[in-house]
């Protein structure tokens, strides 16, 4: 039996001796096993469109790997009940599980991808995330810290507004904390270094090397349940965008100093290098992308360093992707369906050298740990997606080679009656000891063909 | 009493009446608890680029409970006598189970909206949010939330008057598919049944399960303890206290009830001060919304300080068409109904913005500014609306005028709510 090279890193990854932040592949946490080489699978975690399919949020599995015979299909679909607003997803530490979050429902369904990576089941369902969390409304990101699961909120079950907290839980999906954003009645010691303490939240990476977290801030749930257009038109309901970024003490979970970061700052990725002590993420509103470094004094800044696109004409900057070598971003922006290519090389003035129309509308990147393939995903929550023959959903796979991107193949979710593709994670059986069914069969086969 | 359900009798002698306590110390102006009467994280001055956050915690958002079977039969300066506006005869028990039911999100079809989800005690029982409310997995709602302040001197309910009874109208959100979207009457029942805390509560008040009746009485028991008036100008008019009003707000009093012809609409009495004459008229608000011109281009705001003009296309590729509202008419099918609304009480009129059925107005001054422009001239137009010829001083006195309709029980009813559990799936 041949058995295959897998480029996939099944130990944990421990920062101080890999001198690696973080992982993207896509921005996975530096808690987990990584797949430096080819992935076999990507979870795409899909929101049921009414009148569509079985009209149910989903799991969906695609066949990524060039060498299997399924490649590029739909290989699996596991439907969950009910439309929760499936958004974001994030896998354990062990990267056995992964967490999938309802914004609108409050559930979390943690599916088992290790038993059979090409087929997940739902292992378990929390729905009673708000109660036991104290209110905090809206599971987004789902980042794994050593045994535990760190869930961002969105909003709250008291005015469903922007004010929200973290939420820890254990990797057995019990409850352990909640961690409240920073507000101007309540900074929990947090330095207020500008105007803003709204005490809203959205995204959360680390940096184990500097005892760092960072987390960033959106919108409640009124905005992001309310109808897209309906919402621009309405100013009451656009002033209540999260317009702060907080630094945090990594260990003990104290907000540590409150940043002004106008315009809604989402996805936030960190820089690979060891000394490179840095953080971009961009604002949907303002479209720009800042930075949060570390100065020479070892105190963190908050610096906005490009514009993305016109900022006038609000292309909306969604999600971002930084690659390994620290010296590219990819940026989505929505309202155009553009992938745009951030030369990042020097961190404090990025400039866009490449662009290409993905679709319609584009929302969600993951790159290949080499950076040689990205998969784009369309949909940004199923009342802000674009309407009519304008509501594309699909899954492009591409290859980027340096210097543009070449479309591989393509996932219709329409056609294929799934729903609306939001977010990707990758998913190997080398992560788990196995091996490829395929190649089994392609050695089987080989030794058969010998004997004869 | 104004209304109420057969059958309800046998079941009030059943239930104790719990109103017994006096609530007069709690509802004194000393024992006011410290709450903001905004939203926890106050947006004012965002359109400038010093704007500076005033965002409350939540973890600090506490109340005091009050007892609102006292309350709900305590006379209240400029307000009627509490007995006559009466649609159930407060009792503790029923009144306790309403508000529990009242904040509990478990009650929507997906287990996520409650009805203080868009009547948020602290929003003036409203949303200071939204135009408009957001419905169960974001559905649009086409009208603004009204606020349940004093709801009960309604004579009918929503704004097109559809409804005679508050317990009535409990059920219409829990069944619209835009807002609670529950399948079925059964549905709601079964739910609430399941949860051993309403077993035993529903038993107290009631003597049997929820059905529904007494889901709607319950409901409707906790909305008519919202009873908010002795205003300072309640004081002023009322009481003989002649420096509980400024100057410019008695200027807005005699425009109020002169030149600017409110008070032909908005009633103030000799005893008391409904401000509504609960009848439905055709301001021109309706007719504007249907039917005059679309916009080319909106206003988008970005961050403090920040915003942006697009083509209204480019917010149409993302959004639904804006719904059609003919008020009345949607009622009654008879043209002459054609955008009329009801008049709604100003009452805590400061509180409760936007404005309008459909909240497209977001201040005080935009509305004064439309009635003293006429109204939206057209052929249906209600005769009692003209052009005022406020001058810009008397538009500030009209609005300061209005500003002095805030209640001084108002605290006491939101830290009550605060202390009401919002319940969530567990």
């Amino acid at each position: 039996m041949i058995k295959s090279l897998f480029k996939v890193a099944c130990g944990l990854f421990l920062v101080s001796a890999s001198g690696i932040s973080h992982a993207d592949e896509t921005c996975m946490s530096p808690y987990m096993a990584k797949i430096v080489g080819q992935e076999d699978f990507v979870y795409v975690w899909t929101l049921g469109e009414e009148g569509l399919g079985d009209e149910q949020d989903k799991l969906v599995t695609i066949s990524v790997n060039p060498d299997a015979p399924d490649y590029g299909k739909v290989v699996d679909s596991l439907s969950v009940g009910g439309r929760n607003e499936a958004h974001h997803s994030g896998f354990s530490d062990d990267r056995r599980f992964l967490w999938a979050g309802g914004l609108d429902s409050n559930k979390i369904f943690i599916f088992d991808v290790h038993t059979d990576p090409a087929k997940p089941t739902l292992h378990k369902t929390i729905d009673d995330f708000v109660s036991k969390s104290g209110g905090v409304v809206g599971p987004h990101t789902f980042y794994a810290l050593a045994g535990r699961m760190m869930i961002t909120g969105l909003s709250n079950n008291k005015d469903n507004g922007g004010r929200t907290a973290m939420v820890e839980y254990s990797n057995k999906g019990e409850y352990v904390a909640t961690h409240w954003h920073p507000t101007d009645e309540d900074l929990r010691g947090a330095e207020k270094s500008g105007q803003f303490a709204d005490g809203y939240g959205y995204d959360v990476r680390v940096m184990p090397r500097r005892n760092a977290m960072f987390t960033s801030s959106f919108t409640g749930w009124s905005n992001y349940m309310m109808d897209f257009g309906t919402m621009l038109a309405d100013p009451e309901a656009m002033k209540r965008f999260g317009n702060t970024a907080v630094v945090w003490d990594l260990h003990t979970r104290q907000p540590k100093k409150v940043f002004d970061m106008p315009g809604a700052p989402l996805e936030i990725r960190c820089a690979w290098k060891p000394n490179n002590n840095y953080c971009f993420t961009t604002t949907a509103l303002t479209s720009q992308i800042w930075l949060m470094y570390e100065d020479e004094q070892g105190e963190w800044q908050a610096k906005a360093v490009a514009d993305i696109g016109d900022p006038s004409k609000v292309p909306l900057p969604v999600d971002i992707s930084i690659t390994s070598d620290d010296n590219g971003l990819w940026v989505q922006t929505f309202m155009d369906g553009k992938a745009r290519y951030f030369d990042i090389s020097d961190p404090f003035a990025p400039k866009q050298v490449y662009e290409k129309v993905i679709g319609s509308q584009l929302n969600m990147i993951s790159q290949s740990w080499d950076g040689k393939r990205a998969y784009f995903t369309s949909s940004l929550l199923d009342n802000w997606d674009k309407k009519g023959e304008l509501d594309e959903q699909f899954f492009k796979s591409y290859t980027w080679d340096g210097d543009k991107l070449n479309l591989e193949f393509e996932v219709d979710f329409k056609k294929e009656k799934l729903g609306s593709a939001h977010q990707m994670r990758f998913g190997a059986y080398g992560l788990y000891g196995m091996d490829r069914p395929w190649e089994n069969e392609q050695s089987d086969e080989g030794a058969d063909e010998a004997a004869e | 009493m104004r209304f109420q359900f057969a059958g309800l009798a046998l079941a009030l002698l059943l239930c104790q009446y719990a109103a017994a306590d006096s609530n007069t110390e709690a509802s004194s102006e000393a024992a006011l608890p410290s709450i903001r009467l905004a939203p926890g994280d106050d947006k004012s001055g965002y359109d400038s680029t010093a704007y500076q956050t005033n965002s409350l915690s939540l973890e600090h958002r506490k109340g005091t409970a009050l007892n609102l079977a006292a309350f709900a039969i305590e006379p209240q300066l400029g307000l009627p006598d509490p007995k006559e506006s009466l649609e159930l005869e407060p009792n503790a028990a029923e009144i306790a189970l309403g508000r529990r039911l009242f904040f509990d999100r478990r009650l929507s079809r997906n287990q996520t909206m409650s009805c203080a989800m868009c009547h948020i005690p602290e929003q003036g029982f409203t949303s200071n949010e939204l135009k408009r409310p957001v419905g169960f997995e974001g559905r649009s709602v086409k009208r603004n939330a009204p606020s349940l302040l004093n709801v009960r001197l309604y004579e009918r309910f929503f704004v097109d008057a559809r409804e005679t009874s508050l317990a009535q109208q409990a059920w219409s959100p829990l069944l619209a598919s835009n807002e609670m979207n529950n399948p079925s009457i059964g549905h709601v029942l079964e739910q609430i049944n399941r949860d051993p805390v309403y077993q035993q509560q529903f038993k107290q008040a009631y003597g049997k399960p929820a059905d529904m009746l007494n889901v709607g009485y319950a409901l409707a028991q906790y909305q008519q303890s919202l009873l908010a008036g002795d205003a300072a100008f309640d004081r002023w008019k009322y009481a003989s206290d002649k420096t509980a009003l400024s100057k410019s707000q008695q200027a807005g009093f005699e425009l109020f009830t002169g030149k600017a012809a409110c008070a032909s609409c908005h009633l103030i009495g000799d005893q008391y001060a409904l401000f509504t004459d609960q009848q439905l008229h055709n301001t021109g608000a309706g007719y504007q919304a249907s039917m005059l011109g679309e916009q080319k281009e909106i206003t988008v705001i970005l961050a403090p300080g920040i915003e942006t003009t697009i083509p209204a296309e480019v917010a149409q590729r993302v959004g639904e068409p804006k719904p059609n509202d003919l008020g009345r008419y949607e009622v009654s099918l008879n043209p002459k109904d054609r955008w009329k609304f009801r008049t709604p009480t100003l009452r805590n009129v400061a509180l409760t913005a936007p404005y309008m059925h459909n909240g497209e107005f977001l201040t005080l001054k935009d509305v004064v500014n439309f009635y003293n422009q006429g109204g939206q001239a057209h052929s249906a137009l209600s005769p009692l609306i003209r052009p005022l010829n406020l001058s810009a001083t008397e538009v500030d006195n009209l609005i300061a005028f209005m500003q002095s309709l805030t209640s001084s029980k108002l605290k006491l009813l939101v830290a009550d709510a605060f202390a009401a559990d919002v319940q969530d799936p567990e």
